[in-house]
Formats: structure tokens, C-alpha cells, sequence
């Protein structure tokens, strides 16, 4: 055997040689040194400038390379992540894969009906019970889009179902930094207080840029706001190819890329140090029904680009993948859930959100959410790879069996099977008289059974008394002061 | 650990060393050998058939427990004449005429005879009158024949013919297997039973004897 010979051979993947990541960056620099970045918040302008961005017109700034760079260094490589119960979950850095939910899905793909309907709160508690219940699923978020409760309280209660609903860490978004301060206050009395929470985080916020090159007030008071408490926060925005960004996906990643890097020059500047994760979506717009395309080729292209430059910055970053334009839990559902699943496992993103995202991120289903587990499942087999050691290749048992013999009764088969074979959960395996005699059912019946299962059965455990009698008053006292008020867009 | 609890856990756990010791043991302790079958072999066996249906055991654990099964009840069956245990129902078994696919038939046969069946295995590529003459000399309960090949499936089908032509339909249950076999395929040849894996077609074999 060679000497320094690796036995374990673990499959990867990417997309761009160092040199291609390269030519992106110098790209990217060169976009936000001479054309800039809009900033529509004030105190945004202001530090931009103080940093030494030079103003080109108005509220556009013209990033230097020195500082962008600079802002990339400060930025930390890695993020620990805890659960709710300060256990740590997710290491976010390096090729380490995690998955979870998506949120605000204004639509629900009905378990029940096998029909579409207007998402509410009940669908945020289903979709953290069933995350919650699922062990591949590492991440749980909104969901749903909870129509039956007022916009300003909306992502307030959103949050209070999922801390009540699962232990895992929330993957959250806000309207505005009015009800995301309430939010990161429930979050502390969940951890104890502010320092505990901010040693050990078991959220992490979601928030935008909006493509082309713009970063809202809005959007900048969010990413203030998590910068000065220490609160994690993903701040990538989701570019169109051919109407918000170029048509071309060199120059769709350039362009996203400038507006997730500029995202890490104001976080960082505001608090260095401070935990982001970046990275961007840039999907085409689809040219004949107008509609953001989630299950594309090209979104996989740009998204494998993306993952390979956050790498070479030693950045966390982002992924998107469990996601379909089908409008129901359908082949099209499964086929482009696979796709994606299987090429952001390769490529290694690190925080993986939309599994079980149906309709181009409109409509969710619990039942999606069942089937990307079991796909993740099977797409962290392939990437475990195996090994190709002395011991693993078997000789003696090869030798001991012989030609007619059979390694079924063998002492390794027995042993090794269960780490060496991956189980499905709910596909098919079954010979035709067991899978008849079973009910003869489809895929989407066998998960759609289990997702109704998840409901009825798991119970998630609950916040303690006290702290749920703490979040009720914080509740309350956000109804008054926010009910009615308009939020700074 | 009590002998019996000891025994059983050996038999679930595939640990034949053990579960010899346990045996010897028990011989040595006077216990009657129906009570070492029953309350502590047999009784092992079926708690394996039912973690295997509940999928909590796989093939190859339960292969493991049929071993270790086996290897108890050679130990005791000497002594059965003496007492009062009946003779084991002999089981009658072959890979058919035209087809060398073994691996499986012997599964089944390993299987079969940890449930507490004396097995006769013919091997494999076993002509129809071969089976007939077996079945006939040791007074077989039940047949059992496997095939891979699709082209040999049709061959179980003239066994099955034999078997009633030659006067033993009713004294012996026929039973088919292998890849390609289905519940409707053992139908139509007129089989009496069916099984999609090993550990079924010692079930069924049980089932057929008991009931």
C-alpha cells in the first residue's frame, strides 16, 4: 500500500477551480468599488463613510477592495449554534452540513384535503413539531405565514409557537426591527438573560438585502441590531437572473456576491467580530410565467459558485435546498428536492433552509418536510463515503467463504451491516406481494401518513411554567406598544 | 442470571457458545428436554420472528439466533426418544431441476430447522422425482422448493404434479420460494404455501404443524 494512503473516500463536489473563485472575487471587489451599493438608512451612510466609502451619488457608496477584505477577515469562520436547552447542535463553518425549515409560506398544501390554503399560526406549530420529531432535520423555522394574526404580531407569535413547540434552534425572520427587538427579548428569557444568550445562541435571524445592490432601513436596522447583541444572523439576498441581476449566471453570482459581501462590510464595521452568515441565492426569473424559479439548473449552478466562494473566504454560508416550484406534493416535489439535496450535501453549504418549500416559496407541506428527511438521510450516506482499509476490503472473510459459499451467515455481515447498509424510512423495499398486502401506497401516501403521525403523536418538550409566564407579559406588553404603529421599511 | 433467562438471551444475541453451555447445563441440572425445547429454544426463537417483524432484527441477526438455535438443539435431541418429545416433523428441501441458486434455500433451511424441524436438503439442480422419492422414504410433513431462475419456475409446478400423481397430496404440504415467486404464481401451480423470506417460511411451517 502507498505510504500516506487515505482509506476513507468521502465524495465532493464544486463547481469553480481557485482560479475561477478568483476572477469572481476581483469581479465582485470591482462592482463595489466603482458602481457601489444604495443604503437607505442613515446611520448605514455614516459608517460606510466613516469606514472610508466614498459617496458616488446620494445614498449609493462605493465599497474599497481594503475594506471589503478586511471586513471578510474579521468576520468569524465558524458559528457554534445551540438548542434551546444550551446544547450545541451546529458547528456552521467548513463543509459541515446542516438542514432545516424555511419561512413565511403563504400557502399550505393541506395534509388532510390534499388541497391549497391560506397558511396560520397552527401550521408554524405543526411545522415545528414535525421538524422538531424528525432527527435529519437540524434547524426549525416559521414555516408558514400566520394570516390569522395581526402583521405586527405576527412573527412574534410565530416565534413563541416554535420556542413552545421544539428544543432545535429557530431559523427566524422579522417584519422590522420594531418586533425583532421584542423577539430577541423572549429569546433572552429563554437563555437566563442577554450574556447568556449571547454566549450561547440557539437562533439565528434572517434578514435581506434586496437585489440590485440595495440594503433597506429596514433590513440595516435588523443587521444592526443582531451585530450589537451578538445574535446570530443570515443576511444573503435572492437575486433574479435576467430581472433583478444579469441574465448570465457569472454575472448573477458577481452581482448577489457584491450585495452578501457588502451585508458582511456593514456588520462588521458595525461589530467586529459579530457572527454573520452569508452567501446568496441567484435563480432565474422565469422568462414566459415571470415567477422566481426555486427547482432550476441554474440555481444549483450558482448556488454550488456561492458555496465554493464562502469556502475560499472561510465564511459561513447559506444554502437553499428540499425545495420546488410543484405546486403539490408531487414527482416534480420529490425530483427537484433530490436534485438540490443531494448538490448542497456535496457541495457542503452550511446552513440549509426551505426543506419541504413547495410552489417557488409559497406554499408549504408538512409532507415535503417528511420526504427531504428521508432524502437527506440517503444523500448523508453517499457523502460518508466508505472505507477502503485492509479490514474494510475483507480479504479473509472473501478467502474463508470461497467461490459458492455465501457471506450472509458471515460473523462481518452481522457486525457491519447496519453502519455499512443504509434503511430507508418510508421508500419502498418490499417485495409485490408484502407491498399489496401493506395497502398497495404510493410514496406520498406512505409520507403523508407519517406527517400526520408526527402530529398526533410526537410531543415536543415544553418551556418551563416560568418562562412561558414571562414571554405572555412580553407578548402583552408588545400588543400595546406595537398594534397599529407603522414599522420603518 | 437464571439458566432459562441466560439460554434465551444467547439464542436472541446469536451467541452459540453460550447458549451450548447453557444447554449442557440443563442436561446436567435434570431438566426435562421438552422444557429446555419449549420454555427455553423455541420460546427464544419466537421472540426473534418477532422483533424481526418489527423490523428491530435484520436477516443476518436473525441467521445469528438460528445458529446459536441450532446448535441447542443438537445437543438435546439425542435424549428426545427417551422422553417424551415427539420426533421432529421432517421438512423435504431443493433448489429445482435446471437451476444452482442455493444461498437462499439454505437460508430457509437453516431457518426451518432453528424452529425445531429435522431438515432434509437435497442440494440444488434436484430432478421432480427426487423430491417425490424423499418425501416419501422420511415420512416428510412438507416440501419445500426454491427457484431464481424464471425459467425454472415452471419446474415447481411438475413437482407439485408428481407429488399428487405419486399419492402423497394430503400428507405433505408444498411449499415455494425464490426471487421471482409470488403469492398469485403459488396459486396457480397449486401450492399450499408461500413465503418471501426465511424467516416467513419457518412460520409458515410452524403454523402448518401446529394448526
Amino acid at each position: 500500500m502507498a505510504i500516506g494512503f487515505k482509506s476513507q473516500c468521502v465524495p465532493t463536489y464544486r463547481v469553480l477551480t481557485e482560479d475561477q473563485i478568483k476572477e469572481i472575487h476581483l469581479a465582485t471587489l470591482e462592482v463595489l468599488e466603482k458602481v457601489g451599493v444604495r443604503i437607505l438608512d442613515e446611520e448605514g451612510i455614516q459608517l460606510l463613510k466613516e469606514a472610508g466609502c466614498q459617496v458616488k451619488n446620494e445614498n449609493v457608496l462605493q465599497i474599497p477592495r481594503g475594506l471589503v477584505e478586511e471586513s471578510i477577515h474579521s468576520a468569524p469562520s465558524s458559528i457554534q449554534i445551540y438548542n434551546r436547552k444550551g446544547n450545541e447542535v451546529m458547528q456552521l463553518g467548513g463543509d459541515h452540513v446542516y438542514f432545516g425549515l424555511g419561512t413565511d409560506l403563504i400557502y399550505t398544501y393541506d395534509l388532510k384535503t390534499g388541497s391549497l390554503r391560506r397558511s396560520c399560526l397552527q401550521d408554524v406549530v405543526n411545522a415545528a413539531k414535525t421538524g422538531d420529531c424528525l432527527e435529519e432535520i437540524d434547524f426549525i423555522a416559521s414555516f408558514a405565514l400566520a394570516q390569522d394574526v395581526p402583521t405586527n404580531l405576527m412573527y412574534i407569535e410565530c416565534f413563541k409557537a416554535l420556542l413552545e413547540n421544539s428544543i432545535k434552534p429557530i431559523f427566524f425572520t422579522a417584519a422590522g426591527a420594531e418586533d425583532l427587538s421584542v423577539i430577541l427579548q423572549m429569546a433572552e428569557v429563554v437563555a437566563g438573560d442577554e450574556a447568556r444568550l449571547r454566549e450561547k445562541p440557539f437562533l439565528i435571524h434572517y434578514s435581506e438585502p434586496t437585489s440590485p445592490l440595495s440594503h433597506s432601513k429596514s433590513a440595516i436596522r435588523k443587521l444592526f441590531l443582531c451585530a450589537d447583541k451578538g445574535i446570530p444572523i443570515n443576511y444573503t439576498p435572492a437575486l433574479l437572473a435576467g430581472a433583478t441581476g444579469p441574465v448570465t449566471l457569472a454575472g448573477a453570482i458577481t452581482v448577489a456576491n457584491a450585495e452578501a459581501l457588502s451585508g458582511v462590510v456593514l456588520h462588521q464595521r458595525r461589530a467586529k467580530g459579530a457572527p454573520i452568515i452569508s452567501g446568496f441565492v441567484a435563480t432565474t426569473m422565469d422568462m414566459l410565467t415571470s415567477t422566481a424559479v426555486y427547482g432550476g439548473p441554474e440555481f444549483r449552478l450558482t448556488h454550488s459558485a456561492c458555496t465554493d466562494l464562502y469556502h475560499y473566504y472561510g465564511l459561513p454560508v447559506w444554502g437553499t435546498a428540499g425545495a420546488s416550484d410543484a405546486h403539490c406534493f408531487d414527482q416534480q416535489a420529490a425530483m427537484e428536492a433530490t436534485f438540490s439535496i443531494l448538490m448542497g450535501t456535496l457541495e457542503g453549504a452550511n446552513l440549509i433552509h426551505d426543506v419541504g418549500y413547495l410552489g417557488q416559496g409559497l406554499i408549504g407541506s408538512p409532507a415535503t418536510i417528511v420526504m427531504g428527511s428521508e432524502i437527506i438521510s440517503y444523500v448523508k450516506r453517499i457523502r460518508r463515503g466508505f472505507d477502503i482499509s485492509q479490514e474494510q476490503i475483507a480479504m479473509e472473510v472473501i478467502q474463508k467463504v470461497g467461490p459458492g459459499g455465501n457471506f450472509l451467515t458471515t460473523e462481518s455481515t452481522r457486525r457491519l451491516h447496519r453502519q455499512e447498509h443504509w434503511r430507508p424510512k418510508y421508500m419502498n423495499r418490499d417485495n409485490p406481494d408484502m407491498w399489496k398486502e401493506k395497502g398497495s401506497k404510493t410514496y406520498g401516501e406512505r409520507v403523508t401518513q407519517k406527517a400526520l403521525e408526527i402530529l398526533e403523536t410526537h410531543r415536543p418538550e415544553p418551556l418551563p411554567d416560568s418562562v412561558r409566564q414571562k414571554l405572555e407579559e412580553l407578548i402583552k406588553k408588545a400588543e400595546k406598544s406595537l398594534m397599529g404603529i407603522k414599522f420603518v421599511v | 442470571m437464571p439458566l432459562f433467562e441466560k439460554l434465551i438471551e444467547s439464542v436472541i444475541q446469536g451467541e452459540e457458545g453460550s447458549v451450548r453451555e447453557c444447554v449442557q447445563q440443563a442436561l446436567s441440572d435434570h431438566i426435562p428436554v421438552k422444557e429446555i425445547l419449549n420454555d427455553g429454544l423455541i420460546k427464544a426463537i419466537n421472540i426473534v420472528g418477532e422483533k424481526f417483524k418489527k423490523s428491530e432484527f435484520y436477516v443476518p441477526d436473525v441467521l445469528w439466533s438460528a445458529q446459536a438455535m441450532k446448535a441447542g438443539i443438537e445437543l438435546i435431541q439425542p435424549f428426545f426418544q427417551k422422553s417424551d418429545v415427539p420426533p421432529l416433523a421432517k421438512v423435504v428441501i431443493g433448489t429445482v431441476e435446471g437451476d444452482i441458486h442455493e444461498i437462499g434455500k439454505n437460508l430457509v433451511a437453516m431457518m426451518v430447522e432453528a424452529n425445531g424441524f429435522e431438515v432434509i436438503n437435497l442440494g440444488v439442480d434436484v430432478p421432480p422425482e427426487r423430491f417425490v422419492e424423499s418425501v416419501r422414504a422420511h415420512q416428510a410433513k412438507i416440501c419445500m422448493m426454491s427457484a431464481l431462475l424464471t425459467t425454472t419456475m415452471p419446474t415447481m409446478k411438475k413437482i407439485i404434479e408428481a407429488l399428487k400423481e405419486a399419492g402423497l397430496a394430503g400428507r405433505v404440504k408444498t411449499m415455494v420460494g425464490g426471487a421471482p415467486v409470488t403469492k398469485q404464481f403459488a396459486l396457480e401451480i397449486g401450492a399450499d404455501g408461500y413465503s418471501p423470506d426465511a424467516p416467513g417460511a419457518a412460520e409458515l411451517a410452524k403454523e402448518w404443524i401446529a394448526g
